[in-house]
């Protein structure tokens, strides 16, 4: 039954996507060696990421303050990778403001995300023990509309002048709009995004930026979860195994030898 | 220097060209070439799906990217299957789409049909490529696709010979993403100045068989086809601009400068 | 079980579309048309989780004098394009379409034009030559601005090309370099979804 099972899938495999599979493939066997890894030596080391750093300063600063922490996840939706991201990062704030006594608000985007975020708040508070501080109206849906939503969280800061602001997610072309007009009340901006033009409106109108994976790496950061501290060491050997085939890749281009471009072609 | 004393100064260099014109001359880019090449070398005849992905925030770049890519569309005879992957384009793709065909005196459901909006863009990517009428049963005017000729001929993917993304965000990498990985169709993108520069790896790569970025491309676009428009207008204001941006940069080192000699 | 259920749903429908990516079969891609269908069902009905929120905050605050007058504005808003959209459809014409087009679309225009100000404001205040790369970058940002409008092209005809090789050449490989870390995040973080192993998405 096994064999025919296996035989039925080798005369129906799509043969054009081969190369894809023998990636992930790879990918998969290096996830869960160094997960294995980190199992049995404890956390891996992760170099410090001062945006990250930068969070508890943040907090601590609008505590001193009394003013609330902004938070939001931008336009991304909850399948997006970088809100997935934010949402990690999301509870380890929530957990410091939850310690601190601090208002956090969350204007979202998307409804889902917005539900998500109430559950990921609502229990880090309840791991601070402080349920009974929990506000679920401070995180709310706001619109879809990507101006309208810029316009939303403009209007919050202006109003209620938090003393941080933190920005992490997918942020489109509205980032700027929310990055300069928090910088004109004053308060102290963490930002990261998986959008790489984005990024160079935040770098310059925030005092913190998260850049590209630094935003993922964050859940294993703050955690120090073996399980993913061991998927980032993938990725960075991954990456290694990139640089390689494209080093290798030039060099064979540039003699005329097509073949190795030809490997990672989609038919 | 006085947020306000810049924002005035902003509002001075955009408006003035706008009633003094400069006669800037403008100059072909590559990428704008070759997404012209591609769109010329259509036969007569042939479909395309034009995806108008974008908001209305963005309408004053999108829209002359919109009628430049409709115009050379229409001129060549290729028959346009138009939907939107955003609420708020839907509204204004009809409205461009309505605006350009008029022009050329094309006919609903024989030479362009507009299907509509679906959200869950991975979903209805994925799914134009099995078949339309399974995505939209109805187009936006709500003709069922069965009765209209064009769409009687233009099923899925396999019919059409490319895919035009009209965008403000991200969402022709979701049609690189799925439409050409899965179903292997050329992807030809027309984004906003600020979502151009993101796309460049993917010009770079062929997953992008054309790239029109911004005011700049749409000029560039209306000057390929020999028909001015809202483009070229746009670009002597965004010249000043510039310009304004690049003084007030040598203006903040030297106030930078100033300060550290003291 | 609780937190057992969704685990397994997630994962039995990430496998089943990893499969039908590699394998090709009818039955498979009966399912898969099967899955986009319900994907678009079950996305509409979150927009009512959201919409609900939005209602129910807003009626809360009509009650606080400070907040009443805005959230009437946005309940008054949603009640009347839902009206108009109701009974007189979206088409040219219809008050729904004028709405949009006379409100909505100026609205998100004005909001978008906002960034030229802050763009200029932040390019005063941010872009300053504190170290040799500083200005280098700086440098590099100026010829590209020129480069993209014509004025740049009066000035010499070299700085449009430079502009070009500029975007294409060196700011393309940084931008690779980053999209190839996030595709890379992205497949981990994946697997991980897949494994049981990243349990954000259920608030955990």
């Amino acid at each position: 039954m096994d064999l025919l099972i296996v035989q039925i899938f080798l005369l129906s495999f799509n043969n054009s996507r081969l190369n894809i599979l023998i990636a992930l493939v790879i990918a998969g066997l290096l996830v869960f060696y160094f997960i294995r890894e980190a199992k049995k030596k404890g956390a891996l080391y992760l170099r410090p990421i001062s945006g990250l750093t930068a969070i508890e300063e943040a907090v601590g600063r609008a505590t001193e303050m009394g003013k609330a922490v902004l938070y939001t996840t931008g336009l991304g939706k909850m399948e997006r990778v970088a809100t997935i991201a934010s949402m990690n990062i999301l509870g380890n704030v929530a957990r410091k403001v939850a310690s601190y006594g601090t208002p956090l608000i969350i204007p979202c985007y998307d409804p889902v995300v917005m539900a998500v975020a109430q559950e990921v708040v609502k229990e880090s508070f309840a791991k601070e023990g402080k349920s009974e501080a929990y506000r679920p109206e401070n995180i709310y849906f706001v619109t879809q509309s990507q101006f309208g939503y810029a316009a939303a969280v403009d209007g919050v800061m202006v109003r209620e002048k938090p003393a941080a602001n933190l920005f992490l997610g997918t942020f489109e072309a509205e980032s700027l709009i929310l990055a300069e007009t928090g910088n004109s009340i004053g308060a102290i901006q963490i930002a990261g995004t998986d959008s790489t033009i984005q990024l160079s409106f935040f770098i310059v109108a925030c005092d913190y930026t998260l850049i590209g994976e630094e935003l993922f790496a964050a859940s294993g950061y703050l955690s120090g979860d073996p399980k993913i501290t061991g998927s980032i060491k993938a990725q960075d050997w991954l990456k290694i195994f990139i640089t390689l085939a494209i080093i290798l890749g030039v060099i064979f281009s540039t003699m005329g030898l097509d073949f190795w471009s030809n490997l990672f072609s989609l038919k | 220097m006085r947020r306000e004393v810049i924002y005035i100064l902003i509002v001075a260099a955009i408006t003035v060209p706008l009633f003094l014109p400069l006669g800037l001359k403008q100059r072909i880019t590559p990428e704008v070439e070759k997404f012209y090449q591609t769109v010329e070398e259509l036969p007569a005849g042939s479909s395309v799906i034009v995806s108008f992905d974008f908001e209305a925030s963005t309408v004053a770049e999108t829209k002359p990217i919109a009628y430049a890519v409709l115009r050379q569309l229409f001129s060549k005879n290729v028959s346009v299957i138009s939907l939107s992957m955003l609420a708020e384009g839907t509204g204004l793709g009809y409205d461009f789409l309505t605006k350009i065909t008029q022009e050329y005196n094309k006919k609903y459901g024989e030479d362009y049909v507009f299907l509509g909006f679906r959200p869950q863009y991975q979903a209805t990517i994925l799914g134009l490529g099995e078949d339309f009428s399974r995505v939209f049963p109805r187009d936006y005017l709500g003709n069922g696709l069965s009765s209209l000729q064009l769409t009687q001929k233009v099923k899925n993917y396999a019919d059409v010979a490319m895919i035009i993304s009209i965008a403000d965000g991200d969402l022709p990498q979701y049609w690189v993403d799925y439409a050409q990985t899965r179903y292997q169709k050329k992807v030809l993108a027309a984004v906003t100045a600020v979502m151009a520069t993101t796309y460049y790896p993917y010009l770079s790569s062929g997953q992008f068989s054309g790239l029109v970025g911004g005011l700049k491309g749409a000029a560039e676009y209306e000057l390929l086809l020999g028909q001015p428009g809202l483009g070229s207008k746009g670009m002597e204001a965004q010249s000043l601009g510039h310009i304004l941006i690049i003084l007030l940069i040598i203006v903040g080192n030297l106030t930078l400068l100033a300060k550290r000699n003291k | 079980m609780p937190l057992r259920l969704p685990l397994l749903v997630v994962s039995i429908s990430a496998l089943f579309m990893l499969v039908q990516f590699f394998v090709k079969a009818n039955f498979l891609d009966s399912a898969y048309q099967e899955v986009l269908d319900w994907v678009q069902i079950i996305y509409l009905f979150t927009l009512w989780v959201g919409a609900l929120n939005l209602i129910k905050l807003h009626a809360k605050k009509t009650q606080d004098k400070r907040q009443a007058f805005y959230s009437l504005v946005t309940l008054a808003g949603i009640l009347l394009m839902l009206i108009f959209g109701l009974s007189g459809g979206k088409a040219t014409g219809s008050a729904f379409n004028w709405v949009f087009e006379n409100v909505q679309v100026p609205l998100q225009a004005t909001m978008f034009s906002l960034l030229a100000f802050f763009v200029a404001s932040a390019a005063y205040r941010g872009f300053r030559a504190r170290s040799g790369e500083a200005f280098i970058l700086l440098a590099v940002a100026s010829l590209v601005m020129l480069g993209r409008v014509p004025i740049g092209n009066l000035i010499s005809e070299r700085i449009p090309d430079l502009a070009n090789w500029i975007l294409n050449f060196p700011s393309m490989a940084a931008r690779r370099g980053i999209l190839i870390g996030i595709g890379l995040g992205t497949v981990a973080t994946a697997l991980r979804i897949i494994l049981g192993i990243e349990r954000t998405y259920l608030g955990k």
